[in-house]
């Protein structure tokens, strides 16, 4: 069985993929896997920035939007013209001349990622280029076209080490998807610390992160630049301390990661003594 | 293997894979070959050429890095960035020029300036529409023009714009081709291709480092990838955006997987920049925001922090530098009275004083390089020679050339640095490369039938910067010539124009021009097309873009897709590479190259066989592959490259031990290995430009913070800035080669790609930080309009924290599509609003960053009744605009 690694990590923002899945489906007709793609409008490798943070400390995450593939695939079930199946390699198939364009595999899909073709009337989404691999390609066009190697593909039993330590989009809806998200962007608590007497940045103060319980969740020591970053964080209402020797320690209190979140440059003053 | 041609043509049945270089230089060179699969005449998909496709890769000796206890191994497959994947799109883009085309009130038996039916309506340019011709009727004019134009005035009355970006080709090389036509013809003027991506270095680090030819580190590149990997602790990218202009320009996305690599090895990389620029965006440890072309500031105070702290290498700047004292002086206010504080700098640069300190102080103890894009924002302002001058202080103040430190430019430079050395002083500085170096370095140049910057000036010649002011004033008397390649001495040039006792020039030839929406002020330079002495332009171009909108005769050439060439990755990216581009597709329309249109205008001439040599093209093919040397090599012969299409060059086993690393040579002994300065060290104070330019208040001996001056008045704190509140950020584009490109709809469905209006116009992204676009009532996606004193441009807005308060940021290049010529754009072509003004009195580099402008919201509906021409030209969805809107559809003047 086929699986796909997607490294956030590794993503350079470069969108290869998502103009190789066009390169290989706009108008090109690889039935009975994949009748053409519209010119624009679809996305069977959809990639999306997320810019996190606020200035200067933000950070931008490429992430990735394509069929799961899943065992337990909704669309399949959905399906009441029986056009969906999956192949013994897990590939999951609308079948492009089956397709009646009742939709329903539409509003099954629990990531949003079958489109509706409204010349064609059918169904459509990643394919996972089966007509290539059925020739004897190796992998996909996206992984293909993929210069960092934040896309991989093959036998699970080859990735088994990278899905280790993967996650899954949607784990909560349970139907067994077939894509490993490695570096999933969650959310960062970050921001500066300075002297504003000495008008320097102070380094290794100690900052350290609560949670709404008053547990700590991370400790962290600022660097050169008097920067500190959480990240891999929740969401929910954090509360922090920074403390160094030598200075009156401050606290903050209800900070929200609805939003990743730069608090921004605290001052902090000598103590009196 | 009967014969080359029967072997080619049975290739060219229904189902074949070619390769073909997807690099748009613009110049003979090329890199990231991809593999076009075609199927009956028509594009399937095209992919990365794999390096093992037809090779066991043990017959290339794959390399890698080791350092730090991690390794590194280049990818088996060329570094493709997303233009080579989409540019089947380009190649059937509804904007091709499909025919040749005359503008229809444009009448070659008209006077020179003659105006109403009969005549030669300069003033229209721009404006009037386009008829139909057949190629017989066309090259009659244009032969016909060639020749009266030469009688009248003499070869220097045609202007060869001969240069530029487009697609990477050798035989049918999109710029140039007419030189070589003009050359036996007695000559011609030439427009020189100044340093567009790289001013400052060029006018300004030279000064200090010589550094032939680019003034960036060119000439001493050798190795460096592998050097920052075993000894840099900090990587400086101040202005630089590796994940742009590398992409079209030679290193593909290879900067991508080391700079990835770097942050594993444990090397920290601080961007300096108004913009979290691409690079940033998934590299950056630290982003410190700075105000646009207000680095020199920020770059005082770290030589301040370090003299004042005795916090650099003293014992270098005593052997390998010349005028410390000088700079010092002016550094600690001993000059002026000014001392250039942190403090002093933050006002100037928007960047905390403690992060000024904070940096000074990693710098002054980690070993640091910085690293390039190759141009960007830094580089491209009013005085860009500044910056520039003082990055390569401050890495002279570190012991540049000491292991992990050095300048690194992320684009393969040892190429065109080992050239000119070899051509200019008959020896080669170098011969390694960034990457580990191949046992042959392989050059098909031999075949390339295109412009070669300064191998074939001409003595009439007009720096392309000035081109607008030359026309309008005739004239020019300057110092230096600004061409890309020329050394630091030509500086010191005093050229004018006309030569003496010739004439000016009368009719243009350009091919794929660019410079409305690519070089300085476009709507000037727009008003320039029309005047009267400017008997003739024509144009060789496949897409209906930009400057075409502006010829008198267009004619239509054609892409890699359609020719047979040869293609040579030397900019070498993972691996040397040879291959033959065989043609994948007929030609579209009545198109043809480049090569073969100058061919047959030569044919009119009766100057064919003198211009072919004889030579069909196969026979160039030929004579490049003869050239690389491979053959004599014994490593790979003309059969087995019919073979197999391509040939990777195996990796020299010794690269590593044969080449030293940077400026390693420089730094252990500068006496036997000198700059190429008056004194061969470092000068920190400029001999020279005193002698040569005392007065000079722009450019001085020693690099200076300049706040306004004679040419320029950019800055925040200027009277101008209470109208243009805010200063434009303009880089090399993402989502295009400069003006490359912009027609690929599957681009624009990018977020960063374009702004989809209300109106379903396809509109250039404008950046605006939050707090910006507030004051404004702006919101994400409404259309914006930018403007100062040289015109206004629409654009979309996107309202991001990628960027700093008070900063408009908008990528160059956008396709130029006017609403008032000139004047209005609303393709968002930001350069026809940069500044008409050079880099400074006597550099004539173009400034096209760091200048001021005002942005407010646009009322739709109101310029829709206003310019209802405009608003309604034939649209196409998905490019945008199509070659039917310059179509005559009226009564003909024919």
């Amino acid at each position: 069985m086929k699986a796909m690694i997607i490294d956030i990590t590794k993503c350079n923002g470069c969108y290869a993929c998502q103009i190789a899945c066009k390169d290989e489906h706009v108008a090109n007709d690889w039935t009975p896997i994949a009748k053409p793609q519209p010119d624009t409008g679809q996305f069977w490798m959809k990639t999306k920035d997320i810019v996190r943070g606020q200035v200067p400390r933000v950070k931008v995450a490429y992430m990735h939007h394509i069929c799961q593939h899943c065992d337990e695939a909704p669309c399949l079930k959905a399906c009441k013209m029986g056009a969906i199946y999956k192949r013994e390699d897990g590939t999951v198939i609308i079948d492009p001349v089956k397709c009646s364009g009742h939709k329903l595999c539409i509003d099954a899909c629990p990531y949003g990622v079958i489109y509706y073709n409204n010349d064609l009337q059918i169904a459509q989404k990643c394919t996972w280029c089966a007509h290539l691999l059925d020739k004897g390609w190796k992998e996909p066009r996206c992984v293909d076209s993929c210069p960092t190697g934040a896309l991989q593909f093959g036998e699970e039993e080859d990735l088994k080490d990278l899905i280790a330590r993967a996650e899954m989009l949607l784990p909560e809806a349970n139907v067994g998807p077939r894509i490993y998200y490695i570096g999933l962007p969650k959310r960062f608590v970050a921001g500066g610390v300075y002297d504003p007497e000495e008008d320097e940045c102070v380094e290794d103060a100690t900052v350290s992160l609560k949670d709404a319980a008053g547990k700590e969740v991370a400790t962290a020591k600022t660097d050169g630049f008097g920067d500190f970053w959480f990240d891999g964080l929740g969401v929910g209402v954090y509360s922090m301390r920074v403390e160094k020797s030598g200075y009156v320690p401050i606290e903050i209190i209800d900070i929200s990661t609805e939003q990743d979140i730069n608090i921004g440059d605290l001052e902090l003053s000598k103590s009196a003594q | 293997m009967s014969s080359d041609s029967d072997a080619r043509s049975s290739q060219r049945a229904s189902e074949k894979t070619v390769i073909k270089g997807a690099c748009f230089s613009g110049f003979g060179d090329n890199s990231t070959p991809t593999c076009v699969d075609v199927k009956d005449q028509r594009i399937v998909r095209i992919r990365p050429l794999h390096w093992d496709w037809k090779y066991n890769p043990k017959d290339f000796n794959p390399w890698k890095y080791e350092a730090r206890g991690k390794t590194f191994e280049p990818p088996m497959k060329a570094p493709v960035p997303p233009f080579g994947l989409a540019y089947k799109k380009r190649v059937y883009s509804p904007n091709r020029i499909l025919f040749p085309l005359k503008r229809v009130d444009w009448d070659p038996a008209g006077a020179p300036g003659s105006t109403g039916p009969g005549g030669r309506n300069p003033q229209n340019r721009g404006i009037s529409k386009y008829v139909r011709m057949s190629w017989d009727e066309a090259l009659d004019i244009v032969a016909a023009e060639i020749r009266r134009v030469v009688e009248t005035y003499g070869p220097e009355g045609v202007l060869l714009q001969a240069e530029g970006h487009s697609e990477g080709k050798l035989i049918h090389a999109p710029h140039g081709c007419s030189t070589h036509l003009m050359n036996l013809l007695g000559g011609y003027t030439q427009q020189i291709r100044n340093p567009d991506s790289w001013e400052g270095w060029y006018w300004g680090a030279k000064h200090v480092w010589g550094n032939e030819p680019n003034g960036c580190n060119m000439q001493y590149c050798s190795n460096i990838y592998n050097d920052v990997a075993k000894n840099t602790e900090m990587l400086i990218c101040q202005g630089c955006d590796q994940e742009t202009t590398p992409w079209g320009f030679g290193g593909g996305t290879l900067a991508s997987n080391l700079s990835f690599w770097y942050t594993d090895l444990g090397i920290r990389q601080i961007y300096i920049s108004p913009d979290l620029n691409y690079a940033a965006a998934v590299h950056a440890d630290k982003w410190i925001p700075v105000l646009p072309n207000t680095d020199v500031a920020l770059q005082l105070a770290l030589a301040y922090q370090w003299i004042v702290n005795g916090t650099y290498d003293k014992e270098y700047v005593e052997t390998h530098v010349v005028g410390f004292d000088k700079f010092a002086d002016y550094v600690l206010g001993r000059e002026d009275g000014v001392p250039k504080t942190p403090k002093w700098a933050s006002e100037k640069c928007g960047v905390p004083s403690r992060t000024i300190k904070a940096l000074a102080k990693q710098w002054g103890s980690k070993r640091t390089t910085v690293c390039h894009g190759y141009g960007g924002p830094y580089i491209r302002g009013p005085y860009s020679t500044e910056p520039a001058r003082m990055e390569v202080i401050l890495l002279g103040m570190q012991g540049l050339g000491k292991p992990g430190v050095n300048q690194m430019c992320w684009v393969e430079g040892s190429r065109i640095g080992e050239a000119v050395a070899r051509a200019r002083w008959g020896r080669s500085g170098i011969v390694g490369a960034q990457t580990p170096a191949p046992i042959l370095r392989p050059d098909v140049h031999a075949a390339y039938r295109g412009y070669i910057p300064f191998m074939m000036k001409q003595p009439s010649m007009i720096p392309k910067t000035i081109l607008h002011d030359v026309i309008d004033t005739g004239a020019y008397d300057i110092y230096g010539s600004s061409d890309q390649m020329d050394p630091a001495e030509d500086q010191f040039i005093h050229y004018v124009y006309p030569l003496p006792g010739k004439n000016e020039f009368h009719m243009m030839w350009c091919d794929t021009p660019c410079f409305s929406t690519c070089w300085n002020d476009g709507n000037a330079y727009q008003h320039s097309l029309r005047n009267p002495k400017i008997e003739t332009v024509l144009i060789q171009h496949p897409w209906m873009e930009n400057d075409c909108l502006f010829a008198d005769i267009i004619l239509p050439s054609n892409t890699k897709f359609e020719t047979d060439d040869l293609g040579c990755d030397d900019w070498p990216v993972w691996y040397n590479c040879v291959y033959l581009e065989e043609q994948a597709i007929e030609p579209r329309g009545d198109s043809m190259s480049d090569y073969e249109i100058v061919v047959a205008i030569a044919d009119r001439l009766g100057l064919k066989e003198e211009y072919t040599h004889g030579k069909t093209v196969d026979d160039w093919i030929k004579v490049g592959f003869d050239g690389s040397g491979m053959e004599e090599a014994g490593l790979c012969s003309w059969e087995e490259i019919q073979d197999k299409q391509y040939y990777v060059i195996p990796t020299d086993p010794d690269w590593e031990k044969k080449y030293p690393a940077g400026m390693i040579q420089f730094y252990e002994d500068p006496e036997k290995y000198p700059m190429t300065t008056p004194s061969g060290k470092l000068e920190f104070y400029s001999q020279r430009l005193a002698e040569n330019f005392p007065d000079d208040m722009e450019r001085p001996p020693v690099p200076h913070w300049i706040e306004r001056s004679e040419f320029h008045d950019e800055r925040l704190s200027g009277e101008r800035a209470k109208k243009y509140t805010l200063l434009v950020c303009s880089n090399h584009p993402r989502w295009r080669v400069h003006a490359q490109m912009d027609d690929v709809n599957w681009f624009h469905e990018i977020e960063t790609g374009k702004v989809i209006g209300p109106d379903g116009y396809h509109y250039e992204p404008v950046w605006l930080h939050p707090s910006e676009a507030k004051k404004r009532g702006i919101e994400s996606g409404d259309v914006v309009t930018i403007f100062n004193e040289r015109g206004k441009l629409l654009g979309g807005a996107y309202v991001t924290e990628r960027l700093m308060p008070g900063v408009i940021y908008i990528d160059h290049g956008a396709r130029y599509d006017p609403i008032v010529p000139g004047e209005f754009d609303r393709g968002g072509a930001i350069n026809t609003i940069c500044p008409r003004k050079t880099t400074s009195k006597n550099c004539a580099g173009m400034v096209t960053s760091g200048f001021l402008a005002e942005v407010e919201r646009t009322d739709l509906d109101a310029l829709r009744k206003q310019y209802p021409e405009a608003f309604s030209r034939p649209f196409d969805r998905g490019s945008g605009q199509t070659f039917e809107r310059v179509l005559h559809t009226g009564e003909g003047t024919r």
